[in-house]
């Protein structure tokens, strides 16, 4: 069977869950409750194919309101997950406020972690990747991932390193068949906005 | 395509793995063999009754937070 199928715009891959996808889905259940969000980076390519291991989970989240963000911290902090910084909500609030990430991990456990990431409309390109989310399902799992050819180019261009190139390549050559050079260019234009 | 550099290696990878699925099972087998040696790590690094205590003092350790 092909790695992966398109099912009406959402790209399917076909494999069975693993307990990456497992510690992804307990978490993001819980914060779609409460938030738009967008899982980037490494995430994208592993859950993909790409054979590599990760420590964290980036997750892009749109900068809420302090009560919004107190309601989420104690959704999570309340089923089986701890904050890196801070037991407190409003001293986790203040990373945040700062556009500093926070991390959660389960409880007595560091890794693997969520890089909780801030966005705002100043994080051009992270926004916009942020409302033009690519849908993606994993045995029933479904979650947003950037638009293919947009990770590729933000690993490229905004990233670079040995993995990020690594990562980048792999998409590209998974997903040779659906990607579009005109997305290219109108990526590019967005991403090297952020990256000046 | 005779694979030389480890983009080369990637591309082969990635190619094979859109055309047969079966594949994906090594990923699995890697990826989870990695989260149980870092859990395993962590816990014997670490008392469970002061786990985030010492987690974080380790964290600012390495500069984590």
């Amino acid at each position: 069977m092909k790695g992966y199928t398109i099912d009406n715009g959402v790209i399917v891959i076909n494999r069975e869950f693993t307990e990456l996808d497992l510690f992804v889905k307990s978490f993001i259940d819980i914060l779609k409750k409460h938030a738009n969000y967008l899982i980037v980076s490494g995430f994208v390519s592993i859950s993909t194919g790409r054979t590599r291991g990760t420590e964290d989970i980036d997750i892009l989240v749109p900068l809420l309101p302090r009560e919004k963000f107190s309601a989420l911290f104690k959704d999570i902090t309340d089923n089986g997950f701890w904050c890196y910084q801070s037991d407190s909500a409003d001293e986790a609030y203040t990373y945040l406020q700062g556009m500093s990430s926070i991390r959660f991990a389960r409880a007595n456990e560091m890794f693997p972690n969520i890089e909780f990431i801030p966005v705002t409309e100043a994080r051009k390109a992270k926004f916009y990747e942020l409302n033009h989310p690519q849908k993606i399902k994993v045995d029933g799992l479904e979650f947003n991932i950037p638009p293919i050819e947009f990770e590729i180019l933000y690993k490229e261009i905004v990233l670079a390193g040995k993995k990020d190139i690594e990562d980048a390549r792999h998409l590209r050559a998974f997903f040779k068949d659906i990607i579009k050079e005109s997305k290219f260019k109108e990526y590019e234009t967005i991403i090297r906005s952020e990256s000046r | 395509m005779k694979p030389k550099t480890d983009l080369d290696y990637v591309t082969l990878y990635a190619e094979k793995l859109g055309k047969d699925n079966s594949l994906f099972r090594q990923q699995k087998m890697l990826i989870e063999s990695q989260m149980q040696a870092s859990s395993s790590l962590f816990k014997n690094m670490f008392s469970k009754r002061d786990f985030k205590k010492c987690a974080r003092e380790y964290l600012k350790r390495i500069r984590l937070i």
